[in-house]
């Protein structure tokens, strides 16, 4: 899962990074409204957390924009000031959730997860396929109950998949939602991923569709 | 129309002097010079008019002394009696066309022929007829005819007059009218002067009170003022008390703030010279506390400057709805279904965006611990108007209610937030004079009445 961070304060942009980077996902940094404008629009992201009041380029009108091209990523607004009256204008503006600073870090990430679980119409914190369960919140991988320990990346590529279950996902589209925009991206790594993750998870949880992709078998 | 096309650019200038003596100038000036032409006019008809009455008394003497020659011809049984019949060129004429055109003149015409334009008025009319004279003066004629008793045929009398006479006199009152009407415009012009001046001295006394204020020297606007200017005064003064008990008030909140930031500050500084190393969940609690006064400061803030905005009210029920469908977003996951309707008319004594903060807290709420519904009402009740957020939760027990609206108590710490959204809704609700109370909803979750004073579109 790929998120892009807008955060204009330094220190608070490196904890948020810190905190995201965490929880498993591949952080692209905005500090800025324009470039976030620009990442935005030309990378394909997960999820956003947009600050409100970001210089060159207010976030609102950033979102606007967003939403005017038809960019239907999910965007968690951060703002100062936490007024109603903001929160009407966001909304309107097309985020789909709100958090006022000052904020608890867990809240964020819980936010961000109900986010992306939303946008790929899961209900449930805890996704699961087959004998794989994997918790959102722990970022705990379980096959028929027992944990198994996957590192940063074998997750990031394993949790995509299962945000979009029954989906064939091209290893190009992984590349792009497992790697942040300045990682040095080889979509060979890829296959030594899945190849990892088939050996922890089983041979024939994630098939492979001949010049396609992957796909995991939507949960029985 | 725009008010800018309808005065003049140099109406619209900045001083109030020079706009008043304007306008004054701009009806003087056209009273005094239709006074003028109208006074001219009817001088000059009633000149005329004396004239005419004149020349028929000495057109009624010349057929009374006329009379017929044993030889057919006509004579004058003696002179006209207005001397001027017999001096030369004096500007009174006569004469008259005998039958076989034998024409008799008086002697002011002296060797001049005057001829008349061919005419033959019937009996009695009299006939007036505009001539050029001697020396090329104007002249006006009026003629009859006459039956003279023993004559062949009509004669035409008429008597002639110079019209420069009247046209002399018409100009000269003209000029006497006009000096005397140039003066009038002076007198009225200076009265506007010190009329304006006497006007705007409140205006000037208000002044200097205000430089007064500016310096220092005083804290209001003092003195009495025309009753005109009396109630722009009072509202200054209104004001400038508001502004000040503002400040005061804003100073108080910023000394209670830091003061109320003071005691985490030191919890969290002792807390980093523990000699154990620092407790995270100390730093993060006192972080809370200290989160918790800011919210709170923040909404009164917030709150306190546009008080005095707010007399037109907000439109309640919009409002609602917007907050509904915002916090329905907010709620996406769980479902929540907002229903709002009410009175459409019922408009509070508050700015749009306290109303917002104060029904965004109350309906966010309602949405966090609802199962699946929230309903909100705004009514109008005795000069108030109730918006009621009732939730189908778990509601509060009765005896728990009050520790809810004391300062960010929190029953329940799982469900995301500050805790301090009823307390800021009843802080904001206190302030516009409104209040906020708890009771049970029909569903047995909490019902939240807000009560605000109702405010009447101007």
């Amino acid at each position: 899962m790929r998120i892009l961070l807008a955060e204009d304060d330094a220190a608070l942009r490196r904890q948020l990074a810190e905190a995201l980077a965490d929880a498993g996902y591949a952080v692209d940094l905005a500090p800025d409204g324009e470039e976030a404008a620009f990442l935005g629009e030309s990378e394909p992201y997960d999820a956003v957390v947009l600050d409100l009041g970001l210089p060159v380029r207010d976030g609102l009108s950033v979102l606007r924009a967003w939403r005017a091209v038809g960019i239907k990523v999910p965007v968690l607004i951060l703002t100062a000031r936490g007024t109603w009256q903001e929160k009407v204008e966001g909304i309107d503006a097309g985020a789909d959730d709100y958090l006022a600073k000052p904020f608890r870090m867990e809240e964020l990430l819980a936010r961000v997860r109900a986010l992306i679980r939303r946008a790929g119409g899961l209900a449930a914190a805890e996704l699961r396929c087959g004998p794989v369960a994997l918790d959102t919140r722990t970022g705990r991988v379980t096959v028929d109950g027992r944990p198994i320990a996957l590192t940063a990346h074998e997750f990031k590529v394993l949790s995509y998949l299962m945000h979009h279950p029954g989906k064939v996902v091209s290893r190009t589209e992984l590349t792009e939602h497992v790697y942040a925009q300045d990682f040095d991206r080889d979509s060979n790594t890829i296959e030594v991923f899945v190849g990892r993750l088939r050996r922890k998870l089983g041979s024939d949880f994630i098939r492979t569709e001949r010049g396609l992709g992957y796909r995991l078998e939507a949960a029985p | 129309m725009t008010r800018s096309s309808l005065v003049p650019s140099a109406l619209a200038s900045s001083s109030l002097t020079r706009r008043l003596f304007l306008l004054a100038v701009l009806w003087i000036a056209p009273a005094l010079i239709i006074t003028g032409i109208i006074l001219t006019d009817l001088f000059r008809t009633h000149a005329e008019a004396e004239l005419s009455r004149r020349m028929a008394q000495h057109l009624d003497e010349l057929a009374a002394v006329l009379e017929v020659t044993p030889d057919s011809g006509v004579a004058l049984a003696r002179d006209l009696s207005d001397p001027r019949f017999r001096r030369p060129l004096s500007g009174l004429y006569w004469r008259v066309d005998g039958p076989g055109n034998r024409v008799l003149r008086s002697r002011s015409l002296w060797d001049q022929a005057l001829d008349l334009p061919a005419d033959t008025p019937k009996d009695g009319e009299v006939h007036r007829h505009t001539l050029t004279g001697p020396n090329r003066t104007p002249l006006v004629a009026w003629e009859r005819s006459l039956h003279l008793p023993g004559a062949a045929a009509p004669v035409r009398a008429a008597v002639i007059a110079d019209a420069s006479d009247v046209q002399a006199a018409t100009a000269g009152f003209s000029r006497a009218l006009g000096l005397s009407l140039a003066v009038l415009a002076a007198g009225l012009l200076a009265a506007v002067a010190v009329q304006v001046r006497l006007g705007l001295g409140p205006l000037r006394r208000m002044r200097e009170a205000l430089a007064d204020l500016r310096i220092g020297r005083s804290n209001r606007l003092e003195g009495t003022f025309p009753s005109e200017v009396q109630p722009v005064v009072d509202d200054l003064n209104l004001l400038m008390e508001e502004n000040r008990a503002m400040v005061e008030r804003a100073r108080a909140q910023a000394a209670d703030l830091a003061h109320a930031l003071k005691t985490p500050l030191a919890v969290i500084a002792n807390a980093a010279a523990a000699p154990g190393g620092m407790d995270p969940a100390v730093v993060a609690a006192e972080a809370d506390r200290m989160r918790h006064q800011i919210e709170r400061h923040l909404a009164r803030a917030r709150a306190a400057p546009t008080l005095l905005h707010s007399l037109g009210g907000t439109v309640v029920l919009p409002v609602l709805r917007q907050i509904a469908r915002t916090v329905a977003r907010l709620h996406t996951e769980r479902g929540v279904e907002i229903q709002v309707d009410g009175d459409a008319q019922a408009r509070v004594r508050a700015d749009p965006v306290d109303l917002q903060e104060m029904a965004g807290n109350l309906i966010d709420n309602a949405a966090k611990w609802c199962a699946v519904a929230v309903r909100v009402t705004a009514v109008l009740a005795e000069g108030a108007v109730v918006i009621t957020v009732q939730d189908d939760g778990p509601g509060i027990p009765a005896d728990r209610r009050s520790d809810v609206l004391a300062r960010g108590a929190r029953l329940d710490e799982a469900v995301p937030g500050t805790g301090l959204g009823l307390t800021i809704t009843e802080e904001l609700a206190r302030l516009h004079g409104g209040s906020l109370s708890l009771d049970t909803s029909p569903t047995g979750g909490l019902s939240v009445s807000l009560h605000l004073p109702q405010a009447t579109a101007r």
